[in-house]
């Protein structure tokens, strides 16, 4: 159905030329799904962009071709390429909140490209938006067709989008990402509807993700890529359970598993190559802890069996498995003493917010209305020295309100606070300054969370400064021990945020956190934004730094497995209410409240039992 | 790449992810635009010969001379002369020098209140937001040349005067810009974080949001001094700026104005100049806009 053949794309950028795809060869089959793997800066979304011929001006396209059902697309012109999206090719974006026109109703948008491509009237376009909501899904289509963006879920926008990419009949849908931006529960529905479209419409899909548990649910086949080129592909299936590239065993390795012994996770060392003049040999061979003398030859995608392997060394490497880490350490982790009290006890917290939601109509006449929201609903939690709560819960569900009202960044409404036996609530801002020492946060986003105009040193000084905790003259001792102490060179104290990885940025922000020698510590989603090979290593790190340091960490994340992994003991929020909490062990393997069954069912994971599908 | 750990001293990692990151991946920096090069040209000559003016006039800028009244341009009177025979191209040096002080002096007074009551407005929100907004407002409704007017018909005219009713006049601008910034950045995870240390609020507004709102601020201000000179020359054409015989460009223009049929050189070459001024300082803030805001476009580009 679409064949890429030789397919090498290159950007201009300021800084030079950047090789984002090197010879890239797909071919995805009728009625089949293909999807492709790959972390940040791999060139997923360069090949959707390429199979709808939409690369942005700054592209160039030296070699290949690329065929939609027998037709090349790169000879078409611009009008022969925009009916052919109009017709045979879906295109599904990641964001479902920035892609709908804010300002146009739902139904004129799913039937919008039918008014224009097919010719149909308004009246019958909206008529068949209708009925294409309600195959994608959506109860009470004809109110949905009628609402504007904004009244609508995350899920149901996401819905909406996948019906107005049928509208137009389409044999080929390419999803970019489509379930990143949503909760795993109404991720695991989209990917439902996905799979019974198929089957249906015997759809083609070309599926992009940096999820492999997502993948596996989904796809037929899986092809990775990394900086630009296929580094493997085959059967999903296959490729998952054994992987034979270094680079697939790797970010497979990297990835927690419910339900695994605890441990420490196997990070990928090091970052992608400069794509500026990538290496002539194996461009992953710097990472590599199989790499040889021969890697440093150009390697070719070779055949293997069922499936393709770009890795001269791939039958030595068949069996053997990413290496685990020495995990002698560990065992003297300082296991939380019994005896300290805990470093913080919250008893019922309350928040609420009003939202003022506008007007509501009562019959004809609109009336203003205010919904209370209960973010954080009459919670109680501790957390001993040394021990990482991990807090559980989707978008909404008031996790990060929680997190900030324990450390009065959000002023709660009711309940009490102490910290390291220091009563919290209740006192002004500027009695707090022994608790803002002992009690620190990490934030979700690296890229805001350091201020851009400071570099690394001054940034982790200041607290330091703050706090009188040394004088001025040892302050750059301190730094370079933080530094070295979230494993980063000392050099970097003289570096901006900007000149430096995701994964090193949050590097900073914990070192930040720890400078003023804090006994908890709030981590709002400190591994959200990053790959998963990086967030591997941060993990390890937070886990390091607790067995070494002692801290307690309040571990928040939408990601069970990840909280799993790290955490002691989970608590689940649902809707501002925690609706359980225990050792970790026991919430995942036996959970209690329907709430965290049905939560730990949806997961999507890379091994374990294949998902079912309908299985709501 | 299992690493084993020295028994020593730091903790088990599992991999170094630092072994192989000293490459700096600095982008090489963009070559200038070409807006921004000759925005850079035409308003640093015109600063330089200001500063330089002195040194620099073929004649004395206040000599009067009547044997040589209204000389066209020529070969020793480059601009030719006006109606007290001063030479044209001298006073217009020494009124380039009056000019920008009266334009530079403006725009501080204005980035120095403005600047301010924007940080805190955008930060506090609530009702120091409305409070300084609604002042702002208040500033805004007032037509700029009245306010002008106003805080110079009761007093008597000096170019200091002039300078700080210019300045006073174009805060509100400054303090909207400030503060829409300081809405954006108030959000950032590093405010929080500064909060989390229980940092004062002046260390958050200046230390924290300031740094980070200087790029726009300086491409606003670099725009408003342009505004300002107009404004300051429209005061001193009204007499009430730089006082005779000393003269700024738009006092040259107002005293040009009786001969402008006899003489038109006279207020011609001001013109010019102010024309040139403008330009050059408007395609150095639209260039510098370009150039300073690099995360501002990377992000939109992401999203």
């Amino acid at each position: 159905m679409l064949l890429i053949d030789d397919l090498t794309v290159r950007y201009r950028t300021p800084g030079g030329e950047i090789e984002a795809l090197s010879s890239i060869s797909l071919k995805a089959r009728k009625g089949s799904t293909l999807a492709l793997v790959g972390e940040s800066g791999s060139g997923k979304s360069t090949v959707a962009l390429a199979a709808m011929g939409l690369l942005p001006q700054e592209a160039t396209i030296p070699s290949g071709r690329i065929l939609f059902d027998g037709q090349d697309i790169m000879i078409m012109n611009a009008e022969e390429r925009r009916r052919l999206r109009g017709s045979r090719i879906g295109l599904i974006f990641q964001d479902p909140f920035s892609v709908l026109n804010p300002s146009l109703r739902i139904g004129d948008q799913v039937g919008e490209g039918l008014v224009h491509h097919r010719g149909f009237s308004t009246r019958r376009a909206f008529a068949r938006a209708i009925e294409l909501l309600d195959e994608v899904g959506i109860v009470k289509p004809e109110a949905v067709a009628k609402a504007y963006p904004h009244e609508l879920s995350g899920g149901m926008r996401q819905r909406a989008l996948i019906a107005g990419a049928l509208a137009s009949e389409p044999d080929l849908l390419i999803l970019d990402e489509p379930t990143t931006a949503l909760d795993v529960t109404i991720e695991a529905q989209i990917l439902d509807l996905l799979e019974q479209l198929r089957r249906q419409r015997g759809l083609t899909m070309v599926f992009i993700s940096h999820n492999l548990g997502v993948v596996r649910r989904i796809a037929d086949e899986v092809a990775v890529l990394y900086a630009g080129q296929i580094v493997e592909q085959g059967r999903t299936e296959d490729v998952l359970q054994r992987p034979i590239h270094p680079y697939a065993k790797g970010l497979l390795a990297a990835i927690p598993r419910l339900g695994e012994k605890k441990g420490r996770l196997a990070a990928i060392p090091g970052r992608l190559p400069d794509l500026r003049n990538p290496p002539s040999g194996c461009r992953f061979a710097k990472r590599c802890p199989f790499a040889t003398p021969d890697s440093d030859k150009p390697q070719i995608l070779r055949e293997l069996g069922d499936r393709q392997v770009r890795c001269t060394n791939a039958e030595a490497l068949r069996d053997t498995p990413w290496p685990r880490l020495s995990e002698g350490e560990q065992s003297a982790a300082i296991a939380p003493s019994p005896h300290a009290g805990p470093v913080v006890a919250v008893e019922n917290l309350t928040k609420t917010f009003a939202l003022h939601s506008g007007l509501a109509f009562k019959g004809w006449r609109p009336v203003a209305t205010s919904t209370q929201i209960r973010a954080v609903d009459d919670i109680s939690i501790e957390v001993a020295a040394g021990e990482v709560l991990g807090l559980v819960g989707e978008s909404g569900s008031g996790k990060t309100t929680l997190g900030r009202s324990i450390l009065r960044l959000v002023e709660p409404d009711s309940g009490t606070i102490r910290i390291a036996g220091e009563m919290v609530s209740g006192k002004p801002q500027r009695a707090l300054e022994a608790m803002r020492r002992t009690a620190q946060i990490v934030f979700q986003n690296p890229d805001s969370s350091l201020n851009p105009r400071k570099t690394i040193g001054e940034l982790l000084a200041r607290p330091i400064e703050r706090f009188g905790l040394a004088p001025s003259g040892e302050i750059p001792a301190r730094v370079r021990q933080l530094l070295d102490l979230v494993r980063l060179p000392a050099h970097y104290v003289d570096r901006y945020a900007h000149q430096m990885s995701g994964g090193e940025k949050q590097r900073i922000g914990i070192a930040r956190a720890l400078a003023t020698e804090p006994r908890f510590i709030v981590c709002d989603e400190p591994v959200s934004a990053l790959d998963v090979s990086v967030q591997a290593a941060i993990v390890n790190l937070l886990a390091d730094l607790r067995d070494r340091l002692g801290v307690g960490y309040l571990f928040i994340s939408h990601d069970i497995s990840v909280v799993a992994h790290l955490a002691d003991r989970v608590a689940v929020m649902h809707n501002g209410k925690m609706v359980e909490i225990g050792p970790a062990d026991e919430v995942m393997n036996a959970p209690k409240h329907p709430y965290t069954i049905k939560l730990l069912s949806v997961v999507p994971r890379v091994d374990g039992p294949a998902y079912q599908a309908n299985h709501k | 790449m299992p690493v084993s750990i020295p028994k020593s001293g730091s903790v088990a990692m599992s991999v170094d992810q630092t072994t192989d990151a000293p490459v700096i991946e600095r982008p090489p920096r963009r070559p200038m635009s070409l807006q921004l090069k000759m925005g850079l040209v035409i308003t640093g000559s015109i600063v330089l010969l200001g500063l330089l003016a002195p040194w620099i006039s073929p004649h004395p800028w206040d000599t009067i001379s009547m044997r040589t009244r209204f000389v066209p341009p020529n070969a020793t009177y480059w601009f030719g002369t006006d109606e007290y025979g001063r030479d044209v191209l001298s006073r217009l040096l020494m009124g380039t020098r009056l000019s920008l002080t009266m334009g530079v002096s403006a725009t501080l007074v204005s980035l120095a209140v403005g600047v301010p009551m924007g940080l805190a407005a955008g930060y506090f929100r609530g009702w120091i937001d409305e409070a300084l907004m609604r002042l702002a407002d208040v500033l805004m409704a007032v037509p700029p040349i009245m306010l002008g007017l106003l805080v110079l018909a009761v007093t008597p005219p000096a170019l200091w005067k002039t300078a700080l009713a210019v300045g006073f006049v174009y805060i509100p601008p400054i303090a909207r810009l400030a503060r829409s910034v300081t809405l954006t950045l108030a959000n950032e995870e590093f405010i929080q974080a500064a909060k989390a240390r229980a940092e004062s609020n002046s260390y958050i507004l200046f230390r924290e949001i300031l740094p980070n709102a200087w790029p726009p601020l300086i491409v606003e201000a670099s725009l408003r001094v342009t505004y300002a000179i107009l404004l300051g020359s429209a005061l001193s054409f009204l007499g009430l700026g730089a006082q005779p015989p000393s003269s700024d460009w738009g006092l040259m223009i107002s005293e040009a104005r009786s001969f402008i049929d006899r003489a038109p050189w006279i207020a011609l070459a001001p013109g010019f100049a102010m024309c040139l001024l403008v330009i050059g300082i408007n395609l150095l803030g639209d260039g510098a806009r370009e150039r300073l805001d690099p995360r501002l476009k990377s992000r939109m580009g992401k999203r």
